[in-house]
């Protein structure tokens, strides 16, 4: 059984929602990261500090109910809404706010965004 | 003319018409997860040179749109995921950084093996 820590990631510059706490399970053990050119550091960042699972949603697939955190850098219309409308918490790298037809799916329970590092932070 | 960008439609996800509705198109390339198949247009690439500025033109099928705005990621997502949010609601400054803004149009209808391309004259 790993050994699962919290975070508490806050919106960065420009950002919104959140802030979010983290904490994997070994139900919930992946830090799923959604981004171009593989693993984004922020989702690197996440799952050092937790201890949670990293997954490249671009490789393969992985269903929703394993997910802890889902990292991408939507820029605002797609992305954005998919993951919170299916209740997964999500980080978006990009300071967006919401928008599009999802929504009304995005709440600060469930994203934050404009994430850099300096915003994750570790729950004793 | 120079091609930019070229590709063939290869999946409608179910919920694209609701995006249409909204006067977005949203383009996701080959590998994209499961999850986001549903209200995306999947394609593949054909031909990538360049990146999108404004000025250039937006083509499906026969029809053309002149692009008025790009947001500061659509570059970076096209080019790494293949990844569009295209939207006709004629603004000439992108609300969001993954926008690409074409005039208020109606879009014109996407089908699997729709050609559409990015072109600069």
């Amino acid at each position: 059984m790993a050994d699962y820590k919290a975070v508490l990631i806050e919106k960065g510059p420009g950002g919104w929602g959140g802030p979010l706490t983290i904490l994997p399970t070994d139900e919930t053990p992946l830090i799923y990261c959604v981004t171009g050119g593989g693993i984004h550091p922020i989702a690197a960042r996440i799952a050092e500090l937790t201890g949670g699972e990293l997954f490249d949603g671009f490789k393969s697939s992985a269903p929703f109910d394993k997910i802890a955190v889902a990292v991408i850098d939507c820029g605002g219309t797609a992305r954005i809404g998919v993951y919170p409308m299916k209740k997964v918490k999500t980080v978006d790298i990009h300071a967006t706010s919401p928008a599009g037809p999802l929504a009304m799916f995005i709440t600060e329970e469930l994203m934050v965004s404009g994430v850099k590092a300096d915003n994750i932070k570790p729950i004793d | 003319m120079t091609a930019l960008y070229q590709s063939t439609v290869t999946e409608i996800g179910e919920l694209v018409p609701a995006f249409i509705a909204e006067g977005m198109l949203v383009f996701f390339g080959e590998g994209a997860p499961e999850e986001l198949r549903d209200f995306c247009i999947m394609h593949e690439v054909s031909h990538k040179q360049d990146q999108v500025t404004v000025g250039d033109f937006f083509a499906i099928n026969d029809q053309e749109f002149e692009i008025l705005a790009v947001g500061d990621v659509a570059n970076e997502n096209l080019m790494n995921l293949g990844h569009l949010n295209l939207k006709a609601n004629g603004n000439n400054q992108a609300d969001l950084p993954g926008d690409v803004c074409i005039a208020e149009v109606e879009l014109p209808e996407i089908k699997v093996g729709t050609h559409f391309s990015i072109t600069r004259r």
